[in-house]
């Protein structure tokens, strides 16, 4: 399995990545490589030139800036997955890391790469959109910050146009009783999400859910918002049964698709069950 | 894999059926359609270049149209290959005169093969679904009416 021939180009900076983006339109950037690589060796695709964007020294990091905290998009799932300060503010992230790929993937592949691609099996845009995390983009006009929400378009598509590159991902820091989980039926072959399931809940004092976000993947074409979900969590004191009933919403209005391992209505029940189990575990830990 | 689904359309049914059986209009539609050249009494020659994500591909592929009962029913013959794959399909298309317009129903059933299929198979369904929403958007350009698809594979 041998790519076509391609062109390529390391990047001391960010601007001189920009700078070469604009040149080629087809161009790809390389990130940690481990859903472009693949697909090249396999000729489905054939970029004329890639930008590896590996070696720009300050894409790499996790921070914490007055209560936000920002993750740089060639971090690795391995230093997410791994660092002490998401651990403690954040644990949604480094649970969602250690669900994804085997240790190669973890080591080589990146967060940023992972949401530009948006393989619709992917861990990370459940999590991200649970986290109502804000994704910046930059180009040669300059920078503009985008809502996850609105980040994820369609099946492989996301927001980015071409000539863009995804900087950073910033996520408000939540205060108070928060509890946080990812849960998953990993594919057997691929370790893909056959249905990954994101729970980010923020509790009153009194125990009633102040607000709740719910992300999934797997299911659809993207990875979306269960809204449905979380307006049945909203204002809403929990337990096995209201959560039960909420988790019944997972897939309303949403197309769901199917293939060889598991249906479309196969995928539907999982979600619910999943969705039931992310809020459960979210739950148990704000406890 | 079977795919099926309506879609409405501001339009009256012999407009919408004459739409979507001119080649020019065809082209304009169906995404990535390079080119598209009659070849015989409805059999067409197509050229698509086909882009999703970082899967690019180019399929050269006939188009064939049957069973063709003017401002009612159609039924199109699809078989396509290019580097990532070949596609084989049937799709039967009924159209409908309601309030708004045209209700079109189509059902489909389709074989994917080669390199896509092989590695891209969780992936095919939604593809389809995303050509075919393409598709229909664009046929709603070019009929004039606001795009409303509701696709649901079985």
């Amino acid at each position: 399995m041998i790519p076509a021939q391609f062109d390529y180009a390391r990047a001391k900076t960010l601007d001189e990545a920009l700078t070469r983006l604009a040149q080629n339109e087809d161009a790809k950037i390389l990130a940690g490589g481990h859903s472009l690589i693949p697909a090249m060796k396999l000729r489905l695709t054939q970029p004329p030139l890639l930008v590896d964007i590996g070696r720009i020294a300050d894409l790499s990091y996790i921070r914490e800036d007055n209560g936000q905290i920002r993750i740089g998009a060639m971090t690795t799932h391995y230093q997410i997955e791994s660092s002490d300060l998401l651990k403690k503010i954040c644990p949604l992230l480094p649970e969602c890391a250690a669900h994804i790929g085997d240790p190669q993937v973890r080591n080589k592949g990146t967060i940023g790469g992972s949401l530009a691609h948006s393989d619709p099996a992917g861990d990370w845009p459940a999590a991200i959109i649970a986290l109502n995390a804000e994704i910046v983009i930059v180009s040669k006009s300059g920078e503009r910050t985008i809502k996850a929400d609105d980040f994820f378009v369609d099946f492989l598509t996301t927001a980015l146009k071409p000539g863009e590159i995804l900087r950073e991902i910033r996520i408000n820091r939540t205060n108070g009783r928060t509890g946080q989980a990812y849960v998953k039926l990993h594919h057997p072959a691929s370790g893909f999400a056959v249905v990954g399931v994101a729970a980010n809940l923020s509790l009153n004092g009194d125990g009633t859910c102040d607000r709740a976000s719910i992300g999934i993947t797997g299911v659809a074409a993207k990875a979306y918002r269960a809204r449905d979900v979380e307006t049945a969590l909203n204002n809403t004191k929990l337990n096995i049964d209201t959560i039960k009933n909420a988790a019944s919403h997972a897939t309303d209005g949403t197309d769901t698709n199917g293939d060889l391992f598991a249906s479309a209505e196969y995928r539907r029940h999982l979600a619910r069950v999943y969705t039931q189990r992310a809020v459960s575990a979210a739950l148990d830990k704000a406890k | 894999m079977k795919i099926e689904g309506t879609h409405e359309i501001h339009s009256p049914p012999e407009h919408v059926f004459q739409s979507l059986t001119d080649p020019q209009i065809l082209q304009r539609c169906i995404p990535g359609c390079v080119s598209l050249e009659k070849t015989a009494e409805a059999i067409y020659v197509a050229t698509m270049k086909v882009g999703i994500g970082p899967v690019k591909g180019t399929f050269k592929g006939n188009v064939r149209l049957e069973d063709m009962q003017p401002s009612s029913h159609y039924r199109m013959i699809v078989d396509g290959k290019g580097a990532p794959g070949f596609a084989k399909g049937t799709g039967d298309f009924n159209l409908h005169e309601n309030d708004s317009g045209t209700a079109i129903a189509y059902t489909g059933e389709m074989q994917v093969g080669g390199v896509i299929a092989g590695v891209g198979q969780r992936m095919i369904e939604a593809a389809a679904k995303m050509l075919a929403a393409q598709f229909f958007n664009n046929l709603d350009k070019e009929i004039g009416s606001e795009p409303k698809t509701v696709s649901e594979a079985v």
